[in-house]
């Protein structure tokens, strides 16, 4: 067992790992989505330079709105980078910061400011946005919250690296499979990706999440977009390693989960608005069936 | 044509219309004052009977009152030309429900109309006036204004939503942003020096819009356009509804972030537009048709390359639709999305795909058989649900038909002896209103066209197939959510530029 200090010293480190890698992760899937629709596509690395290209444009900020505006993004971004700390240590694996009800709340915090902000400046755009991220957070957290529960059943830990599946486990039990399928549709909703929501888009009308960010420029956007690489990342992780019953290194996994987002945002078109509720109750439904099973 | 008083207009137009069986094709003014006549007001017609148009004409003094009873409430079709002409000439519509400006916005001055004569065309103006959009109040109730900048490449439009949550409860759209003033600009030119500009009116229909106005010009002349120049003009009007239905059949799906269709609809768009320009020279086909027949000759190496291109395309475009049809989530989006009931079709007096879909038989291509139509063999494509579904089988369907349209083309163009392609017009008959229509992607395009003493265009107006089908689009949403704006908004894929003439 490592001392507190190491401990928060390979968090810390990871964490910044993650960071520096999620961009990474999100180019990819860009380039994959682009080669399955025929197209050539950006760069892997394109994502890099569109955070560069934000971190050098100056940023505005309209007179209208208050320090909600600019605490928002800063939480945001702060609030994932706590979470990914608290991931099972994949360097040390079997300690991690924090305990798992933290992990869900501390990422809500950070949602909870990016609504806000929405709202702050008072145009249509973001107001719509917010009310449709509440509406699907709404719906996610709770079955976030069922699957959770359904892995401390397996496992019996609260806490992150207790909860992680072992090295050469391979959970193929009913409650195993449901579990995953489960966390994989809500990994879907919780990253804004189709059929939930659609990141590529340029139809305000139509989005969730890139209607709360329409109002931001410059470095602001640019911690917005980086925290939600990241946390795309964080999920990817999670599935990984909590979820995925693999034998593989947890890179693979992690490489494997990002192609499969791919496939499916490629497969799927967007749903309409209101069968989200639907869509995740069947999540739900699924979690629900593997808690029984166990 | 029937000339009444103004006062009389409404009630001629109510017996022209025949209870609404011959719907209004366009309604227009003219300022005859400088051949000593008064302001005018046409109305025409579709006489689906008679294959013609009816043309009701009113005439004003020019200096008199310039009031008349609305048409409007008796046809709502006439809504938006009756802004127009309030707009465009200062007429006034007695009881119109709506008069707000439509052309015309907030920068312009209070008491200026561009189209009457005594406004040369490089007047200049900067004034101010109100252009109040329609809004709403209430508890709960807000309003979404969107555009006229948008965020992807398009045209300028304002869109405003008046809504309850997510539903969309009115809509209304501010459109004309770029107007040109093209109307007004080919006043004082010859037909031939009119042409370039008529062409560029809109990207998407150049060919269906030099069409309508080579056959309102020609019908001005006592020459007939040879048999091989109508065969090339037919291929070149079915090859860009091919191009547009191929690429809009893609883009619809843009709508609902259904992306590898939308990649696979713009590359065989891509290969359609190739082949225009191996056709025309030009990927809009621009530059081809003239008054009196075609420019350039269809060699048997172009006839084989499309063939052969539209045997493969086919193929393809049969697996797009397949992925479509195949994918529920997808067909659930669609179904029941932003229905046009029959009727308002009818009242409206929509036109193309918009009017098809929701149970039309209108089709100019069978209704008024312009050129070499009634020769060939094809179906007018039409469902009856109105909504996004509908709008897109009737696009689907009209690929296949004119697939099936240009494969007899091509081999009557084969059979075809070598002949000339263009006649010389000779003199044109002048002072008398002639107009001409065909069918675009979107739906029929109708001109008019009148020339003064000198042989050069004293009037020409052009109605394209968005103008009588927009007004619907802010039907068409009434009762669903504005994320389901931008599908069907698409699946009408109105032009912009086709306003801005």
């Amino acid at each position: 067992m490592m001392t507190g200090y190491h401990s928060l010293g390979y968090s810390l480190l990871q964490a910044l790992l993650l960071l520096l890698v999620a961009p990474l992760i999100a180019g990819i899937i860009k380039k994959l989505k682009a080669l399955l629709q025929n197209r050539i596509g950006s760069s892997i690395l394109q994502e890099y330079f569109d955070l560069y290209k934000w971190w050098r444009k100056p940023t505005f900020v309209t007179p209208y709105t208050s320090c909600i505006f600019l605490a928002a993004p800063c939480v945001y971004f702060a609030s994932t980078v706590a979470a990914a700390c608290m991931l099972p240590n994949f360097i040390g694996r079997t300690v991690s910061l924090g305990d798992v009800f933290v992990f869900v709340y501390v990422m809500a915090l950070g949602r909870f400011l990016m609504t806000l902000s929405s709202l702050d400046a008072a145009t249509a755009f973001g107001g719509m946005g917010g009310s449709r991220e509440i509406y699907v957070a709404a719906f996610v957290e709770p079955v976030i919250m069922l699957a959770i529960l359904s892995n401390v059943l397996h496992t019996g830990s609260t806490f992150l690296g207790g909860m992680s599946l072992d090295p050469g486990e391979v959970n193929l039990t009913v409650a195993g499979v449901l579990t995953c399928i489960a966390f994989f549709l809500v990994l879907l909703a919780e990253n804004s990706r189709i059929p939930v929501d659609n990141p590529d888009t340029h139809l305000e009308l139509t989005m969730i999440h890139e209607c709360m960010t329409l109002e931001y420029s410059g470095r602001l956007l640019a911690l917005i977009h980086w925290a939600s690489q990241l946390k795309l990342l964080i999920f990817l992780l999670l599935f990984s390693l909590l979820y995925l019953p693999l034998n593989i290194p947890v890179v693979f996994k992690v490489l494997g989960s990002a192609v499969l987002v791919a496939v499916v945002e490629t497969l799927n078109n967007k749903m309409r608005l209101f069968k989200v509720r639907v869509y995740l109750a069947a999540a739900g439904i699924m979690l629900l069936l593997a808690i029984a099973a166990q | 044509m029937l000339q009444v008083q103004p006062e009389n207009l409404r009630g001629a137009a109510n017996i022209f219309s025949a209870a609404g069986k011959n719907p209004l094709a366009a309604m227009f003014g003219a300022d005859e004052t400088l051949r000593g006549g008064g302001l005018a007001i046409y109305c025409l017609f579709y006489n689906a009977e008679k294959r013609d148009m009816d043309i009701l004409k009113a005439e004003f003094s020019a200096d008199g009152d310039l009031s008349y009873p609305s048409l409007t409430p008796i046809l709502p079709a006439a809504a938006w030309y009756e802004r127009e002409l309030h707009d465009m000439f200062g007429f006034i519509p007695r009881e119109h429900p709506d008069l707000r400006p439509l052309v015309l916005h907030e920068t312009f001055p209070e008491d200026f109309h561009p189209l009457l004569k005594k406004y040369p065309v490089d007047y200049q103006v900067r004034g101010s006036r109100k252009y109040e959009m329609l809004t709403s109040a209430g508890e709960g109730l807000y309003e979404v204004p969107v555009g006229p900048i948008h965020a992807g490449i398009i045209e300028p439009g304002h869109f405003r939503f008046s809504q309850a949550g997510e539903a969309m409860l009115q809509l209304d759209a501010k459109l004309f942003y770029t107007h040109r003033g093209i109307e007004k600009a080919v006043e004082g030119k010859t037909p031939f020096e009119a042409l370039p500009l008529v062409e560029r009116i809109c990207g998407a229909c150049s060919v269906a819009n030099t069409l309508s106005f080579c056959q309102a010009v020609e019908k001005l002349s006592e020459a007939d356009v040879p048999r091989k120049a109508w065969l090339i003009r037919t291929l070149a009007a079915e090859m860009e509804r091919l191009y547009n239905h191929v690429g809009d059949t893609g883009n619809v799906c843009a709508g609902v972030g259904f992306s590898p269709v939308i990649s696979m609809g713009s590359r065989l768009k891509e290969y359609l537009m190739q082949l225009n320009e191996m056709l025309a020279g030009n990927r809009f086909l621009r530059g081809l048709i003239v008054p009196g027949g075609v420019n350039c000759d269809v060699d048997e190496n172009c006839l084989e390359e499309i063939d052969e291109v539209l045997r493969e395309l086919e193929k393809e475009y049969r697996d797009i639709v397949h992925i479509m049809w195949e994918q529920n989530n997808f067909v659930n989006r669609i179904r029941t999305t932003g229905i046009i009931r029959q009727n308002t079709a009818f009242e409206l007096a929509m036109v193309g795909v918009g009017a098809r879909a929701s149970g039309s038989v209108r089709d100019s291509r069978k209704d008024i058989g312009f050129g070499i139509y009634d020769e060939l063999d094809f179906a007018v494509v039409t469902e009856t649900a109105g909504d996004v579904e509908a709008r897109i089988k009737v696009r689907v369907g009209e690929v296949y038909e004119s697939i099936k349209l240009i494969k007899q083309l091509i081999s009557k163009l084969r059979k075809e002896p070598e002949g000339s392609l263009c006649v010389d017009l000779g003199m044109l008959r002048t002072l008398e209103g002639s107009w001409g229509i065909s069918e675009s992607a979107r739906g029929d395009n109708l001109h008019w066209l009148m020339l003064d003493e000198e042989g050069r265009i004293d009037r020409l107006f052009v109605r394209s197939a968005s103008y009588p089908n927009w007004p619907a689009l802010t039907l068409a949403v009434q009762g669903d959510i504005i994320p389901d704006f931008p599908l069907i908004n698409k699946s009408f894929e109105l032009c912009y530029a086709c306003l801005d003439r």
